[in-house]
């Protein structure tokens, strides 16, 4: 049974998302210790520094998204189970860092598809509670998808892609304010659908994470310094999700 | 006390009060443990429940955390799995409430 990582990564003209994704594989070789695939499209692979062994599979990314203004080219996660070369895979957003082995146990799970539905703010204000709340349906944090390649999880990314095409009618549906396309929106509409309306099987933990207006101020392979407002504070030998694109100059 | 000197010590309490909540969550989801292929959380509950049901039982059935139900066949070496995570999460808990104690003096 093969196991491994897949990361999308796309640059754009804002944001040089190759210098995230070369610190995100780093601490994935360090701390979880299974291949890595990385889905990109040759102008950012051309901009990577070397990273050792890794997979790397090209696409032309879908245009058109946008995230406060600014082109964002993440609507491509649906293909995730086609561009998969694992039997099971762990999906992971590039500006989530490994500062741990935490995840790698997870890989040993028999569990056909986890997802993460809860966000733990480092900061200390709770500002995620908010964001989602007028959603009719639970919501989740696509961050993090692991999935075992079989018919049943063929049928939820099935289900992904035809929410992907739909998508306005179901945000308008389930009163999901956003109108740009969220992968953790998608997959909260498709699994809610899929499986009956009825739940699904989660991760038992909140994905640490550090909101946008938190700026990074020094990353090494054992955590990293965030200043919020006048504040500066540490995380170490923590995973954390960090929100701040610029993380890029750190 | 003169207001910087309280500016100064209400952001410290502050920066102490973040890094504890933050230690604790890391601790909390420290120990979530993959046993048998399925999730626990190597808490209180699930070690005095595994302890307690061993006493009269070689198997024990326990759910896991997606309410799934889990055939334990080594309930010996599940409860050691267990107590093993949970006191590595605390320990490593400790060692940075110690760092707190000493900010604060």
């Amino acid at each position: 049974m093969t196991r491994g990582v897949l990361l999308f990564c796309f640059d754009t003209e804002h944001t040089k998302y190759h210098k995230i994704l070369e610190r995100c594989v780093r601490l994935i070789k360090m701390n979880i210790g299974v291949e890595i695939t990385v889905v990109t499209n040759f102008s950012t692979y051309q901009k990577m520094s070397p990273m050792g062994f890794i997979n790397y599979k090209f696409i032309d990314p879908e245009l058109g998204n946008k995230l406060h203004g600014n082109p964002w080219n993440n609507v491509d996660r649906h293909m995730a189970y086609e561009l998969s070369p694992y039997d099971t895979t762990m999906v992971m957003d590039i500006d989530y860092f490994c500062f741990s082995d935490h995840l790698a146990q997870f890989f040993d799970t028999h569990y056909d598809f986890l997802v993460t539905d809860k966000a733990f703010d480092l900061s200390g204000r709770d500002v995620f509670d908010d964001e989602r709340k007028w959603s009719l349906i639970p919501m989740v944090w696509a961050t993090i998808l692991l999935f075992k390649k079989n018919k049943k999880v063929k049928k939820i990314f099935d289900m992904v892609k035809y929410v992907k095409q739909n998508y306005l009618y179901f945000t308008e549906l389930y009163r999901i304010y956003a109108k740009n396309l969220r992968n953790d929106y998608v997959s909260a509409i498709a699994l809610q659908q899929i499986n009956g309306f009825v739940g699904y099987e989660k991760f038992p933990f909140a994905l640490p994470t550090l909101p946008r207006d938190c700026e990074v101020m020094e990353i090494t392979d054992k955590g990293l310094v965030w200043k919020c407002k006048d504040e500066i504070n540490t995380v170490a030998n923590q995973d954390v999700h960090v929100l701040n694109k610029e993380i890029y100059d750190v | 006390m003169d207001i910087g000197d309280l500016k100064k010590q209400a952001d410290l309490s502050y920066n102490i009060a973040i890094a504890k909540r933050n230690a604790l969550e890391k601790a909390h989801s420290r120990m979530v443990l993959v046993y048998s292929e399925h999730i626990f959380r190597a808490d209180p509950e699930t070690i005095c429940l595994v302890r307690t049901l061993k006493e009269t039982n070689d198997k024990l059935f326990v759910l896991d955390t997606n309410n799934n139900p889990v055939e334990i066949q080594d309930p010996t070496d599940f409860l050691s799995k267990l107590i093993e995570r949970n006191q590595e999460s605390l320990n490593s808990y400790h060692q940075i409430y110690k760092t707190f104690e000493k900010k604060g003096d």
